[in-house]
């Protein structure tokens, strides 16, 4: 269970969040918003990248603001960036490794874990393959291993269906699903891709402008005039 | 965050005040006050060498390394003119104009072909043409001593009752003058408002249709004309040698280092800083004999003063 | 586990050119070769500690010649101090300099990676003028150690008392070093270094406490310089200031991009082209100092069209002429 409590963030003059409060307790939750919302901004604040001027945020009870970004990776926060952060010269395997390098479970324990989550997201053929020689829609496979090894338990992501075809869409909200009884894990997805959101989204929160301006059932959400609104405009002058 | 910066600004006059106080203790106040007052010179060159370092990275994204080396060939020609009998001011125009056409060849040729990659490559490749300009240089003139002389070294002012070179006063004047100018530039003149776009965000200028190539070329100029003369003054006042001035960058990204490579007011008042704490550490009879590296410790000093209390942040880009 | 003692072709070379330097070279060099294989072995170990750090993790250090005077200073103050043998100072002068170049770029650890190289720049100046002003220990009284004229002899290590065997020493100091690397970057380091690499964000994100593992790149690449140094004494048994200034850091990582520095044969490159070059230049009567233009070109021309450097070249030409061959080993 994720809150979010008063968070305010201002780069400068521009205040990118304001006093957006929210509460997320489904298993898969959708943040949507136009561009320049502070979606990512908000994600964030949850790594750890931007410090809030205000508020505060506890995950399953404990405060994460404290913490330094690795340090939340390692309470179980996982992050899968817009671009996909695979390094070019390390293979599929070791670069799923790495998230959970830092814990003191013996090697086998490790490499058992990391070839599940291989199999799981469906790259376990390929864990030899180095991440220069794969291909965008692999790349992207082996960060959501890489997001659930270690028993995550905040996985988020930010535009995971960026440059993807339909099918390849398709089947990664089918993956995303499988992530909550797969590991136990809650699961943030902020994307533009409206139909994605519908169909594996229970909650959604809608930022416009920094200010949360709806957060429930996605269908509901979805169907809420302002939130049509800050996406389409309005007739007001 | 106001607070903070004044608070900033009382602690900087007070360490100051301290540093002076304690090296000074004994001393006449007139001698104090002509370390002092060289202090502020030196301090002037470490100050003039940070802000052509701050103004070209800012506009251009270029951490220039081989700004030390433009005003070395800039100064080594004007004491060449000299030698051959031309009449002075030939040489220091030559000297200017020498430093600002190597920086604007390197501008205009070899910087667009790095112009996307990282901060740190477009610096590093700096470092290689500094090293071509300072073998050229090596190569062409021996190694001899040899020393320019400006005509404002015989003239002395009588300041506080102490007996100043004009040289001296010239630089120091010069580095405020510099900084006021470029100020002004930046604030009230559209090139000025162009530059600052670049320099906050390149891109976005890109697509607003500012002309980046000449403003990035009028960045290049100031720089060069700025190697130039800070290399003519460090010629005069410290040492004519090539590979002194070329490593007089060194200071200069200690100084520029202060302002966080962007305030160009803590530039100056940074460089002037280490120049003046540098020569009043000559009153220390144990620091005297490394007080040259004063102005590193003082940059390491302040970054690490920069750096309290936080972790890496992203706001944007590097 | 099994990845971790697997040799690659590449691998297999580096040991066969290891191997040659240590059981042919020695005879075959008179001495004048030998001071210069000898010393240039052990810049080989310090280009090594810069080019790692350059090309795994993006970190430019410029001071590395300085921490190279650093270790060596360090090991000449020990052996005129107290009777320890050779390796006991050599392991006291790598750690010390390890610790001391931490100090140096504490300031910058934890900044973009640009003040990294700003700072080091700023302390192999900083070094340069105490060098200068404080020279090397060479047997005299007091801390500085100074005096004028020749003082005792510097202890070599018991079994490499001969300029043959120091030279073996040397070069298998320097294999032993790459191996140091080698053994890191195969493990936990290297994969948090290649994630370091790709985007810090991306490494914090997956738990990788960054500064830790920047300074432990940092570490390793003084500890090497430092050994280097140490080395360097011990061929030359006294050291000059003007062997460490603020120009030959600069050189060595210009030279080191110039070589490539992604494999240990730009490196190599590396070293040839810093030792052997100018020798090579003065034997012909060209002026040394156009050797700063050649490497100053070089490391242009490196970083705008080549970023692997001399040896990704080579290694590229190799590559393309037997296409057999995958493009998986690194």
């Amino acid at each position: 269970m994720l809150e979010i409590e008063d968070v305010t963030v201002r780069f400068g003059g521009v205040v990118a969040l304001s006093a957006v409060s929210v509460r997320f307790d489904k298993p898969v939750n959708g943040i949507i918003g136009p561009n320049g919302a502070g979606k990512t901004t908000l994600m964030n604040v949850l790594s750890g990248f931007v410090r809030p001027a205000s508020g505060r945020v506890s995950g399953d009870g404990e405060a994460l603001l404290p913490l330094a970004p690795h340090r939340r990776a390692h309470w179980g926060l996982r992050r899968s960036f817009q671009k996909e952060e695979i390094a070019d010269d390390l293979t599929v395997f070791e670069n799923v490794l790495v998230q959970i390098d830092h814990s003191r479970s013996p090697a086998r324990t490790k490499t058992a874990e990391v070839e599940a989550m291989l199999t799981l997201v469906g790259m376990a053929e390929r864990a030899g393959k180095i991440g220069a020689a794969l291909s965008g829609f692999e790349r992207r496979l082996t960060d959501v291993a890489k997001c659930l090894v270690g028993q995550p338990r905040l996985v988020m992501f930010d535009e995971p269906a960026g440059g993807m075809s339909v099918d390849e869409s398709r089947q990664l909200g089918a993956l995303i699903r499988q992530i909550h009884g797969a590991t136990g894990a809650q699961v943030l997805v902020i994307d533009h891709d409206v139909e994605l959101i519908r169909t594996i989204c229970e909650d959604t929160l809608v930022l416009d402008f920094g200010r949360r301006i709806a957060f429930g059932p996605t269908a509901e959400v979805l169907d809420d005039p302002r939130v049509k609104a800050a996406y389409l405009g309005t007739e007001e002058v | 965050m106001r607070l903070a910066r004044y608070g900033n600004w009382l602690l900087w006059a007070l360490l100051m005040a301290a540093v002076i106080g304690v090296l000074g203790w004994g001393g006449r106040p007139q001698m104090v006050g002509l370390f002092i007052a060289s202090g502020l010179a030196v301090g002037s060159l470490y100050a003039l060498a940070g802000i052509g370092i701050v103004v070209l990275y800012r506009a251009t994204g270029v951490l220039n390394f081989a700004g030390g080396a433009a005003g070395a060939a800039g100064a080594m020609t004007a004491w060449q003119l000299t030698a051959w009998g031309f009449w002075e001011p030939l040489g220091w125009l030559a000297c200017l104009l020498v430093a600002t056409a190597i920086t604007l060849f390197y501008g205009r040729l070899i910087a667009p072909r790095l112009a996307w990659r990282e901060t740190v490559v477009k610096a590093v490749a700096t470092l290689g043409f500094a090293l071509i300009i300072l073998g050229a240089i090596s190569f062409l003139w021996a190694d001899d001593p040899r020393s320019i002389s400006l005509p404002t070294d015989a003239i002395g002012v009588r300041l506080l009752g102490m007996r100043i070179t004009a040289t001296r006063l010239l630089l120091f004047a010069a580095s405020i003058g510099i900084v006021i100018g470029i100020w002004l530039f930046l604030a009230r003149t559209t090139i000025g408002l162009q530059m600052r776009a670049l320099a906050s965000d390149r891109d976005l200028a890109a697509l607003m249709g500012i002309p980046i190539l000449r403003v990035e070329t009028i960045a290049w100029g100031i720089a060069g004309l700025l190697a130039g003369f800070t290399g003519l003054m460090f010629a005069d006042l410290i040492r004519l040698e090539p590979s002194v001035i070329t490593f007089m960058v060194i200071p200069g990204i200690a100084a520029a280092i202060c302002g966080r490579l962007e305030n160009l007011v803590v530039v100056l008042i940074g460089g002037l800083s280490m120049g003046v704490i540098e020569n009043m550490l000559t009153m220390s009879t144990t620091l005297r004999g490394v007080r040259p590296i004063a102005p590193f410790v003082i940059a390491a000093l302040v970054l690490l003063y920069y750096q309290r209390g936080q972790r890496l942040t992203f706001g944007g880009r590097d | 586990m099994r990845q971790l003692f697997h040799v690659t072709p590449s691998g297999w070379a580096g040991l066969a050119t290891a191997a040659f330097g240590i059981l042919v070279l020695p005879s075959l060099a008179n001495s004048y070769w030998l001071s210069v294989f000898t010393s240039m072995g052990c810049f080989l170990l310090a280009i090594a500690g810069v080019a790692f750090m350059y090309a795994r993790l993006g970190m430019v250090s410029l001071t590395q010649v300085g921490l190279m005077g650093v270790g060596g200073w360090i090991a000449l103050r020990l052996n005129y101090a107290f009777d320890f043998p050779f390796e006991v100072n050599l392991a006291l002068a790598a750690t010390a300099t390890m610790i001391f170049g931490w100090i140096l770029a504490l300031p910058a650890l934890r900044m973009r990676g640009l003040y990294l190289a700003l700072v080091t720049l700023m302390a192999a100046g900083g070094l340069e003028i105490l060098f200068a002003t404080f020279q090397f220990p060479n047997g005299g009284a007091g801390f500085w150690g100074v005096q004028t004229g020749s003082g005792a002899a510097f202890r070599r290590p018991w079994i490499a008392q001969s300029a043959q065997a120091y030279l073996r020493y040397v070069i298998a100091c320097a294999l032993l070093g790459f191996l140091c690397i080698e053994l890191h970057r195969r493990l936990q380091p290297g994969r948090a270094w290649a994630l370091i690499r790709r985007s810090e964000a991306a490494a914090m994100a997956a738990g990788v406490n960054v500064t830790l593992y920047k300074t432990w790149a940092f570490g390793i690449a003084g500890l090497l310089g430092g050994a280097a140094g140490a080395l360097l004494a011990g061929s030359l048994g006294l050291l000059d200031d003007g062997t460490f200034r603020a120009s030959e850091s600069v050189m060595i990582f210009a030279l080191a991009v110039v070589g490539g520095a992604h494999s240990w044969q730009g490196a190599l490159v590396a070293a040839l082209l810093y030792k052997v070059l100018p020798a090579l230049l003065n034997i012909w009567g060209v002026d040394a100092n156009l050797s700063f233009v050649i490497f100053g070109a070089g490391l242009l021309h490196a970083v705008i069209t080549a970023p692997q450097g001399i040896a990704g070249q080579l290694l590229d030409g190799l590559r393309r002429l037997s296409p057999k061959r995958e493009a998986k080993d690194a």
